[in-house]
């Protein structure tokens, strides 16, 4: 096989070739990401399956839990956020550990109700509990979803 | 396991495409040095560490694969890239640097993919910082930056840049922990992070190197504006302008007060002065064009006798040998990594801040390298992640990887997510 | 999230049963999408870069390979083809002399000279292009030079220096830009030691004492204040010397004096009594020329002025100190002597800026075309205009002087032409020696022949050509070369 012979014949033949080299490692590359696109099916399911698939629920709206740390409060950078004055502004904060999430009251000046109680300190949720914080109430609720075990 | 294993797109699928990728590279390479013994030990090498990369990830059971298959993709084509520069030798060193990195992210991973535990490690980080700031300080002489172990050299002010990467995230709840000193109120943590740049800059201008400097100042910088975020919806128009401003007003002081030595740097025509300060960037600048888009081909440059040609300028030495296109698809691949938390956002907020963090770290990095040695702006000797010559560089790159891995799959549970996908009950 | 509207009430605190289960939904809060936001605006602004980078490269790398002296060279010629630089082989190989009369222009490869137009334009003579690598071809850059009107002009001075500056008014070709003693390239530079002074430096772009050619900026500038009728009308008396208001005694030329003349006649003769009274006068006060020679392009007094520029060529701008107008310095200064410095180019300019009776001129340009190592051919030069230099009123005034001028005393030398001029005589004092240049600026106005020029000719004595015999060798030379058209790539030409 002589490379450098057919190179002369075929001046721009090896530019050719790196070209196409390139452009297919890019292309694998690329196939790679969009992988990763799809990754998040999986990583949501996995998600779901950290946080038992709970939501809460307001009436007929419902607040997915999506991230470990949940702010609740009528900061605009709340991730649930109630426009009310009876909140404060950083009013609860949801955390997700050890498959069990948490409300914990964060200074808020007039207190989180679960299930009727004031909590004074971190309370884990279960299902169906009943959070009121100010006028509002929400229900831990768990979502429907095939591929929610347990 | 076909119930749980859902994912569309399988592992050995991408990671077949990685070996197609290295095969396609190999080949380049055959086609400047024939098939010869040397060409056929860094394709079974190459090859090899693939499948076994493969097989190593299978077992694991990973929860993310998109950094791991992206770092298998890049270390391969790093390898490559060195072993033929001037000629074909394997390069050793820096295959085993690769492995080491490669382990050293999932080791890293398995440290923070839980973000409550990393961000309860902080006193440790802090710890870490300044024992590594006490190591250049007191270690490497007032000038100079490496401590010689005879085997190899280690360059403590690189694995700052992961630590400090560890500082910079925080999570809501150290945000809204509030101290108060005389009705003055602050985040101790926001204070801290500070100090700690602060540290740095002094450190640097003591070590007269100010080439890092950008990379600590804009993960710092994306790490503060991130911290500004989690406590106001929008940051008003009024305080960007203020910011902006600022940030002008700062560049243009530190410009004009910039010490001697940096002034040089500053103000060097390097085409006045080609056989001394700008020698290497003028070889850098005429083996680009040399190389022209599609290169010489692997082995058949001369950059490579210029010091630094596998490190500061590498960029260059690629363009020369492999060519501009491929160099430029070569730094894009190398952004894939950062760019995976695109697509799965983070779900924490001390994962996000490291994401951000290393984000920040690896464009600033590869900015000042590349548009260093092209003589865009003042060249600064820092490395490409990845892709440079370096075991420090290579092991902080690897370990900062492993952030981007956990901002992927982050585990909340003491138990992994594989005995979580087996079906476990919380 | 979307904001909740107003409260619900009244609800029993234990009513779990009715909540309808929702599809489970997971999707990460708007705030975990901050770093991802981050991110990709530092990866937009890192790409963005990445492609100026790329663009840099792509159209710098000619000018890396050219100054890294990785390339080999190509041509430069002459508007009609004629090599004036060759990189592709031994320049002796040339007759002997061939480039003996650009030299200093043009310049070479060696790194002698640095205001020529190949170490300004070494990236265009690179044999290399980015797609196509080095020396795969011969570039060739195509100037608007004249070398057989250059070459009469060289021949014409004889023993004598001197220097040549044309360009073609109404497109902007430089077509002569001649500079006596000049360094012959294809010699070397081994006895650069006996080179005479000067041969490594193009005198066209090198300011000198422009001598009366200056009553040209002074006699616009007192157009511009007084108005072209009441300067035309203005008459002083000449005895062969005049002695000024603080006691400086200005001397003319003619030891007779010229009598009492119009601004004409004055202009004609030169006569410096009459240009020091106007200058003293209310018709010209300081504050007016100073305004007028900074537009002009003069640096005045130690001000800035912004060199003029032709494809990288650097020519530095003129110069004059002006401090009292009833100084004698001051006056002196405004016919051309003493501290007044001003380069052949820019008088060249100047008069292309007059016959074009506009007040601003066509920008000169030297460079054509460049043909590529695949021979892919891009025109450089593009007419363009200066800034104004004066008004046309004054334009108008002085090329109406000039033509007088040149109808009257140069109908033998230049009556075949329809031109205006202005002749100068420059006294130097330089290194204990003194001599007089004998300078003249001008113009044509043929359509055949639309050229302005200054010419001068260094320690002329009686018998040595005149500057309006040089200046009518140039014409012709240029006529004959029929530059009233572009200068077209030989490539172009070879196919029509």
């Amino acid at each position: 096989m002589d490379l450098t012979a057919l190179f002369e014949r075929y001046p721009y033949l090896r530019e050719a070739l790196t070209a196409f080299a390139v452009i297919f490692v890019d292309f694998c590359a690329l196939i790679i990401l969009i992988a990763a696109g799809r990754e998040r099916r999986r990583g949501d399911r996995l998600w779901a399956r950290e946080g038992r698939g709970y939501m809460l629920a307001m009436g007929t709206t419902f607040f997915p839990l999506g991230a470990a740390e949940i702010l609740i409060g009528r900061h605009p950078a709340a991730d649930i956020r109630f426009d009310d004055t009876e909140i404060s502004r950083f009013h609860a904060l949801l955390t997700l550990s050890n498959g069990q999430w948490t409300i914990e009251d964060i200074g808020a000046q007039n207190g989180i109700l679960v299930n009727g109680r004031r909590i004074t300190q971190p309370r884990i949720l279960r299902q169906n509990d009943q959070i009121q914080i100010g006028k509002r109430r929400l229900t831990v609720v768990r979502g429907s979803g095939k591929d929610v075990t347990a | 396991m076909s119930r749980t294993n859902t994912n569309p797109v399988s592992h050995p699928f991408l990671l077949l495409l990685v070996l197609f990728a290295h095969t396609a590279m190999l080949l380049l390479v055959m086609l400047s040095f024939g098939l010869t013994v040397e060409v056929l030990k860094l394709a079974c090498i190459v090859l090899i560490s693939d499948f076994i990369g493969a097989i190593v990830l299978q077992f694991v059971a990973q929860e993310a694969c998109t950094v791991d298959t992206v770092l298998l993709l890049v270390l391969g084509m790093s390898t490559i890239y060195q072993s033929c520069f001037g000629g074909l030798e394997f390069a050793l060193k820096h295959y085993i640097f690769g492995l080491i990195a490669f382990l050293m992210c999932q080791l890293s991973y398995v440290l923070v993919r839980n973000p409550y535990r990393a961000e309860k490690l902080k006193p440790l980080w802090y710890g870490c910082f300044f024992a590594l700031i006490a190591t250049i300080f007191f270690l490497t002489g007032s000038r100079g930056i490496w401590i010689d172990l005879g085997f190899i050299t280690i360059q403590p002010s690189e694995f700052v840049k992961p630590v400090f990467v560890l500082i910079c995230a925080s999570s809501i709840r150290t945000q809204l922990r509030k101290s108060e000193l005389h009705g003055w109120h602050f985040v101790p943590d926001n204070l801290m992070l500070l100090f700690c740049t602060a540290v740095i800059a002094g450190l640097q201008w003591y070590c007269r190197d100010l080439g890092s400097l950008p990379t600590f100042a804009a993960a710092a910088g994306c790490a503060l504006l991130l911290r500004f975020r989690y406590l106001r919806e929008k940051i008003s128009v009024r305080l960007m302008i203020v910011l902006i401003v600022g940030v002008i007003f700062v560049a243009v002081m530190a410009w004009h007060l910039a010490p001697a030595y940096v002034q040089d740097r500053l103000h060097t025509d390097i085409w006045s002065d080609m056989s001394g300060s700008g020698y290497q960037q003028v070889k850098a600048l005429t083996a680009i064009a040399e190389g022209g888009w599609f290169g010489k081909g692997a082995g058949n440059g001369t950059l490579v006798n210029v010091a630094a040609s596998r490190t500061d300028i590498v960029f260059s030495t690629i363009c020369e040998e492999w060519g501009l296109f491929t160099a430029i698809m070569t730094v894009v691949l190398v952004l894939f990594l950062p760019a995976a938390i695109l697509t799965v956002p983070p779900r924490s907020y001390y994962h996000s801040g490291l994401a951000l963090g290393v984000a920040a770290m690896f464009m600033v990095q590869m900015t000042l390298n590349i548009f260093g040695s092209c003589n865009l702006i003042p060249f600064t000797g820092v490395t490409i992640p990845f892709i440079s010559q370096g075991g420090s560089s290579m092991l902080s790159s690897g370990i900062m990887a492993g952030f981007l891995k956990a901002a992927q799959a982050p585990v909340l549970t003491g138990r992994s997510a594989a005995q979580l996908r087996k079906g476990g009950r919380a | 999230m979307p904001k909740v509207p107003s409260p619900y009430s009244g609800q029993p605190a234990q009513q779990p049963r009715i909540i309808q289960v929702p599809p489970l939904d997971v999707s990460p809060p708007r705030s975990m999408r901050r770093a991802g936001r981050g991110t990709a605006l530092l990866i937009a602004a890192f790409l963005l870069a990445l492609v100026y980078l790329v663009y840099v490269l792509v159209t710098r790398s000619a000018f890396y390979m050219a100054k890294s002296g990785q390339t080999g060279y190509g041509r430069v010629t002459d508007r009609n083809g004629d090599v004036l630089f060759d990189g592709t082989k031994p320049m002796s190989d040339y007759e002997a002399g061939h480039f003996a009369d650009v030299g200093n222009l043009i310049g070479d490869t060696s790194g002698q000279m640095s205001n020529t137009v190949v170490s300004k334009n070494i990236e265009l003579l690179a044999n290399y292009s980015f797609l196509y690598g080095k020396n795969s071809g011969t570039v060739t850059l195509q100037t608007t030079i004249s070398h057989k009107a250059t070459r009469a002009c060289y021949n014409a001075l004889g023993s004598k220096n001197g220097t040549v500056a044309a360009y073609n008014w109404k497109t902007g070709e430089m077509l002569v830009c001649m500079s006596k003693p000049c360094v012959d390239p294809a010699l070397g530079y081994d006895n650069i030691e006996n080179m005479p002074s000067g041969s490594l430096l193009c005198k066209a772009f090198a300011p000198t004492v422009p001598g009366s050619t200056q009553k040209v900026s002074t006699l616009i500038a007192a157009y511009e204040h007084s108005g072209v009728d009441a300067v035309n009308a203005l008459e002083f008396t000449c005895e062969g010397s005049w002695v000024n208001a603080s006691g400086g005694k200005i001397n003319c030329h003619n030891p007779y004096g010229h009598g009492t003349q119009k601004l004409n006649e004055a202009f004609a003769n030169s006569c410096n009594p009459y240009f020091a009274q106007l200058v003293q006068s209310r018709m010209l006060p300081l504050s007016a020329v100073i305004e007028t020679y900074t537009n002009m392009g003069y640096s005045v007094n130690g001000q800035k002025a912004e060199p003029l520029l032709m494809n990288g060529l650097t020519i530095p701008a003129a110069s004059a100190t002006l401090t009292d107008d009833t100084q004698f310095e001051t006056q002196w200064g405004c016919l051309g002597q003493g501290k007044t410095l001003v380069s052949p180019f820019q008088l060249m300019l100047w008069q292309g800026a007059i016959a074009d009776g506009s007040g601003s001129a066509v920008q000169p340009y030297i460079l054509a075309s460049h043909t590529d190592i695949e021979n892919r051919v891009t025109q450089l030069g593009t007419t363009a205009r200066t800034k104004p230099f004066f008004t046309q009123a004054a334009a108008q005034g002085v090329k109406a002087v000039e033509t007088d001028n040149a109808a009257k005393h140069y109908y033998v030398s230049l009556g075949e032409y329809t031109c205006g001029v202005k002749s100068g005589t420059a006294q130097i004092r330089q290194e204990g020696k003194e001599y007089e240049n004998s300078l003249l600026t001008g113009f044509c106005l043929d359509d055949d022949c639309p050229v302005a020029f200054c010419v001068m000719i260094e320690e002329r004595t009686g018998n040595d050509i005149s500057n309006a015999q040089l200046a009518k060798v140039l014409l012709d030379a240029l006529r004959s070369e029929g530059i009233a058209k572009k200068a077209v790539p030989a490539s172009t030409a070879a196919g029509s």
